[in-house]
């Protein structure tokens, strides 16, 4: 599963995510790059990325950055690998 | 798609450091970004068949992570080798040795960048960077405890001040974090021994600890976020 994170670093919080199948690879890329391009005009400074993972899970456990706050992150450290 | 020289990936670097990149410079990267769509795939591919991991995979180094990478570093854009990679995070130390064993035997042409050996300011990790038909695709693989400490450096970077995670930035900060990958160095030399239970128990211990004072760290500096 693809997932196309928005990701505001001063405020440390997603704006968007948007996920997408795996067979729709070239979907998520072009999807990511029309999303950077609006954002570039509009001089919005986010973190465009575009990631694979088995599922959100996953995600959330190798890419806690995004999703946790500080105090979250050392309050709940995580105890299983991928 | 057309082929991007070498010559162009370098001058679009130089254009993406005055930090106003155009449409088209957008475009141009992300043509080059999709030029190691093939080697990525065959990575991951290999990890989950050869290897039997699963890896979080990063198709493509974000525009910004490249811009900072290219103004903090000499580094040209056609030298990067994290343009495309992906993410393991085992158990513990022991667990680590082995999966690096299993990628250097399973994975092409490979560097090994051994960071516990060498911290990066403070982060510990091995970095496997293998080449596949000339395209190198980074692998990252981190225990559990380099992963807390990891991602705890960039949320604080994120969120206070993007110099702390290259040893820049709030003296406190900085100190919170060589405690504590200093404390997870002693945790992976003992851990190395651990064979005995009773080893076993003080590790968990040590641990517990750990993240108490990481927590701790974070109280304090949690008034900091922007």
């Amino acid at each position: 599963m693809l997932f196309l994170i928005e990701y505001d670093r001063s405020r440390g919080t997603v704006v968007n995510m948007t996920t997408f199948p795996d067979h729709d690879r070239r979907v998520a890329a072009d999807t990511r790059l029309d999303l950077e391009i609006a954002l570039n005009r509009q001089g919005v400074q986010r973190e465009v990325v575009l990631l694979e993972a088995a599922n959100e899970d996953a995600l959330r456990r190798t890419h806690r950055r995004y999703f946790a706050n500080l105090p979250d992150l050392v309050e709940n450290p995580g105890d299983r690998p991928t | 798609m057309a082929t991007i020289s070498k010559t162009q990936v370098d001058r679009l670097g130089e254009r993406l450091k005055t930090g106003t990149p155009t449409e088209l410079d957008l475009r141009l990267l992300d043509s080059f970004r999709r030029s190691f769509a093939p080697a990525y795939e065959h990575v991951v591919s290999t990890i989950r068949k050869e290897v039997d991991f699963e890896p979080t995979g990063r198709p493509a180094k974000s525009t910004t992570s490249i811009v900072e990478k290219l103004l903090r570093e000499t580094i040209r854009l056609s030298q990067m080798h994290d343009i495309a990679g992906c993410r393991l995070v085992v158990a513990d130390i022991k667990a680590q040795d082995d999966a690096v064993t299993r990628l250097l035997h399973a994975l092409p042409e490979t560097v090994v960048m051994d960071r516990r050996a060498n911290p990066s300011h403070g982060y510990r990790a091995v970095h496997i960077v293998c080449q596949v038909e000339g395209q190198p695709i980074e692998v990252q693989v981190r225990t559990l405890l380099q992963h807390l400490w990891a991602e705890l450096s960039e949320k604080v970077s994120d969120v206070v001040d993007p110099a702390i995670k290259y040893g820049g930035g709030d003296p406190g900060a900085q100190s919170m974090l060589a405690k504590g990958s200093a404390v997870i160095a002693d945790f992976e030399r003992v851990e190395r021994l651990a064979d005995d239970p009773s080893v076993g128990d003080g590790l968990i211990k040590i641990k517990r600890d750990l993240h108490a004072a990481l927590k701790s760290g974070i109280e304090e500096w949690k008034t900091l976020e922007r």
